[in-house]
C-alpha cells in the first residue's frame, strides 16, 4: 500500500538570536545580536500508512511540533526528505492543501469578532466545497462535537472549550485526508477533552483519515494512539505500538507490601526506593531486574500480610519520556 | 474568483464590527480637511490671485480630491501583514489554497469600497456646509489617464506597504516602525496629503519625482486638474509604472525568501 506519509532523514535547524536580560542586554544585542544555532530536529525518518493514527510525544522542544509544521508546508525543511501523499509539503500546492489540516491547540484561524459561521463560509468558498456537501458536513461535524446552538455566536465570547470544537469544524469542513493535531486538548476541562477526543477517535475510524498527534496529555495517547513516536531533541527514540514502550522503557517494578505490624523503614529502603507510606500498605520502587530477588527478601525479613508486585503504569512510563529521563544517558545538556 | 468574493463579503462584515473605530477614523479625516481647507481659503481670499499655479477653485478642488483619493488609495488593510508575520498567524494562510497576495488585495478593495462610499458621503457633506468653487474637469481623455493614474497609485501603495510588512520575517520586533514611517511619514507629506507639492523648490520636486510617493496622491490629482503636459502626464505614468513592477517583484522575492526563514512562531 502507498505510504500516506514518509520522512527520510529530516533535519531543520533554526537561529535564534540570544539576548541577555535587561536593558543593556537590549542594547548589546542592538550592535552586536548573538546568533545561535538550533537543531530542531537531527535526521528523523519513520512513514506511516493510510487510516493510522500517530501519536508523537516527548518533551518541551523536542521537535513534535516542528515536525508537524513540516509535515503540513509551515516550514522549510533544512534537509532531507519529507512526502505526504505523494507530495512535497513545502511547495504547498492547492490541490495538496486541499487534503491536509493542521489543528493547533494554542492558535485559532476563526474570525475573532464574527460568529464562528462566517469563517465556515469563507472556508467553504477557499477550498471550493459545493454547497450540499459543505452542509451536510458542518451538520455532521456540529451535531457530533454538540455545537449547533453556537454557530452564530461572536467567538470573543465563547469559552475556549467551545472555541476549540468549532476550530475543529473549521480545519475538517473540506474533509482532509491527513490531519495534524498539535496539542488539540491543551486547556480544555475533563469535559472538554473528553468530547475531543470520542470526536477524533470517531473521525479516524469513520473516515479513515490518516491523524498525527502530538499532545502531552496522557490520556490523549492512551486512548487514541496505538503507535507512537517518541521524539526526544530532534530524534525518534522509539516508534512503535504503545505495549511495547512500557515493556521497553519499564526499568523498575512496584512492589506493594502490607505489613502485619510497624517495623522500621531504614531497613527496608536497603531493599528499594520507598515510594509511599500509608501504614499498613508501603510502596516499593525496584529495579525490573532484581525484582523477584527484593520480593523473597522482603516476604524473608518483614512481617507481611500481603504483597504485589507490578508494572510500572502507562502514566508514569510515559511521565518519563517527557521528562526524558528514559533517553539515552550520553544526554548532554 | 468566487473564493476572493467570500474574502470580500467577511471583510466587509469585519469592518462593521468595528463601527466606532471606523467613523472616527474617517472623523479624524474629515476633521483634517476642514483645517487644510480653510487654510488654503484663507491665503486664496481674493479669487483672482494666483500662486504656485493654483487658483482659488484648483486649490480647493485639490483639498477635496485629497479627501477622494486618499479613501481610494491609502485605506488598507495590509497594515495588518507584519504583526501576523511576527505573531505566527500566516500560518492559517500558508495552510489553505488561497494566494497571500489576492487575499491581502481584495481585503483592502473591501477596505477601500468602503471608505470611498463614505468619502462620497462626507464630500458631499462638507461641499453642502463649505460651498467651495470646485473644478470639473471634462475632458475625457485627462479623465481616463486620472483613471489610470489611480489604478497605478493604487499598486504602487499596496507592493510598498507589503514589501515594508516582510520585514518581521527577519526582525520580528521590527513589526510596525517601517510601515508607520511609509503610510504616515512618507505619504503624508512627500505623497501631497496635506499640501500641492509643486509649492515645494524646484530641486526638491526634481529628486521627489524619481521616489514612488508623489504618484500615491498627488500625480492623479494633476493629472485631474489638468495641470500636467501630455508628454508629462505620459512620463509620470512610466515611473509610476516602473515603482509598481520594480515593487512588485521587491515584495515577491521578499516573500518567497521570507517564507524559507518563517518560524511559524507562537509555538
Amino acid at each position: 500500500m502507498q505510504r500516506a506519509v514518509l520522512v527520510d532523514h529530516l533535519l531543520k535547524d533554526f537561529e535564534v538570536t540570544q539576548k541577555e536580560p535587561g536593558l543593556a542586554g537590549s542594547v548589546k544585542s542592538l550592535f552586536s545580536p548573538k546568533k545561535k544555532q538550533v537543531h530542531a530536529l537531527r535526521g528523523i525518518s519513520f512513514s506511516v500508512m493510510p487510516g493510522e493514527l500517530v501519536g508523537f510525544i516527548g518533551p518541551n522542544g523536542a521537535g513534535k511540533t516542528t515536525t508537524l509544521k513540516i509535515l503540513s508546508g509551515l516550514l522549510y525543511p533544512t534537509s532531507g526528505l519529507s512526502q505526504v501523499l505523494g507530495y512535497e509539503p513545502w511547495e504547498r500546492k492547492p490541490d495538496y492543501l486541499k487534503k491536509i489540516a493542521l489543528v493547533m491547540g494554542q492558535k485559532n484561524q476563526l474570525w475573532w469578532d464574527l460568529p464562528a459561521i462566517e469563517t465556515f463560509e469563507l472556508n467553504r468558498a477557499i477550498y471550493e466545497i459545493p454547497k450540499k456537501q459543505y452542509k451536510e458536513t458542518l451538520d455532521e461535524l456540529a451535531s457530533l462535537l454538540e455545537v449547533e446552538k453556537l454557530l452564530k455566536t461572536q467567538v470573543r465570547r465563547l469559552s475556549l472549550g467551545q472555541r476549540m470544537r468549532l476550530e475543529f469544524i473549521a480545519a475538517l469542513l473540506h474533509k482532509p485526508e491527513i490531519l495534524f493535531l498539535d496539542e488539540p486538548t491543551i486547556g480544555l476541562d475533563i469535559l472538554g477533552q473528553e468530547k475531543v477526543r470520542d470526536f477524533v477517535y470517531d473521525y479516524n475510524r469513520k473516515y479513515g483519515a490518516t491523524i498525527l498527534l502530538t499532545s502531552h496529555n496522557m490520556d490523549d495517547l492512551i486512548n487514541l494512539s496505538r503507535r507512537v513516536i517518541v521524539i526526544t531533541e530532534g530524534r525518534i527514540i522509539f516508534d512503535g505500538a504503545l505495549d511495547e514502550l512500557v515493556s521497553r522503557f519499564a526499568k523498575r517494578k512496584t512492589i506493594t507490601v502490607y505489613l502485619n505490624k510497624e517495623i522500621d523503614l531504614k531497613e527496608m529502603e536497603s531493599i528499594g526506593k520507598v515510594r509511599k507510606v500509608q501504614f499498613p500498605q508501603v510502596v516499593l520502587s525496584v529495579p525490573r531486574t532484581t525484582a523477584a530477588v527484593a520480593a523473597a527478601e522482603i516476604l524473608q525479613n518483614f512481617p507481611v500480610g500481603d504483597l504485589t508486585i507490578e508494572e510500572e503504569s502507562i502514566e508514569e512510563i510515559i511521565g518519563k519520556v517527557f521528562k526524558g529521563e528514559t533517553v539515552s544517558k550520553s544526554k548532554t545538556r | 474568483m468566487r473564493k476572493y468574493l467570500s474574502v470580500f463579503r467577511i471583510s466587509f462584515a469585519q469592518e462593521f464590527a468595528y463601527k466606532i473605530n471606523f467613523i472616527l477614523w474617517r472623523v479624524r479625516n474629515v476633521l483634517q480637511i476642514f483645517l487644510v481647507f480653510y487654510l488654503w481659503d484663507t491665503v486664496f481670499q481674493d479669487p483672482e490671485r494666483v500662486v504656485f499655479g493654483y487658483d482659488r477653485a484648483k486649490i480647493l478642488t485639490y483639498v477635496f480630491a485629497i479627501l477622494v483619493v486618499k479613501a481610494l488609495v491609502l485605506s488598507a488593510r495590509a497594515v495588518d501583514v507584519p504583526g501576523e508575520i511576527s505573531r505566527g498567524e500566516v500560518s492559517n494562510y500558508l495552510l489553505k489554497p488561497i494566494g497571500y497576495f489576492k487575499y491581502w488585495l481584495t481585503r483592502d478593495l473591501s477596505s477601500k469600497a468602503l471608505n470611498l462610499s463614505f468619502a462620497v458621503f462626507e464630500f458631499l457633506l462638507l461641499y453642502i456646509l463649505l460651498r467651495p468653487p470646485i473644478f470639473v474637469q471634462t475632458n475625457p481623455i485627462l479623465i481616463v489617464a486620472f483613471i489610470i493614474s489611480i489604478l497605478l497609485a493604487l499598486l504602487i501603495f499596496f507592493t510598498l506597504l507589503f514589501t515594508t510588512g516582510l520585514v518581521p520575517f527577519w526582525v520580528p520586533e521590527g513589526a510596525w516602525g517601517l510601515q508607520f514611517m511609509v503610510i504616515f511619514v512618507a505619504t503624508e507629506f512627500l505623497a501631497g496629503g496635506l499640501f500641492p507639492l509643486d509649492i515645494l523648490p524646484e530641486s526638491i520636486q526634481r529628486v521627489l519625482f524619481y521616489t514612488p510617493f508623489p504618484y500615491l496622491i498627488f500625480f492623479p490629482i494633476q493629472v485631474y486638474l489638468g495641470k500636467l503636459s501630455s508628454p508629462e502626464i505620459l512620463r509620470g505614468m512610466v515611473v509610476a509604472l516602473f515603482w509598481a513592477t520594480f515593487l512588485y517583484l521587491l515584495m515577491r522575492n521578499l516573500w518567497q525568501r521570507g517564507l524559507r526563514v518563517y518560524q511559524s512562531q507562537g509555538r
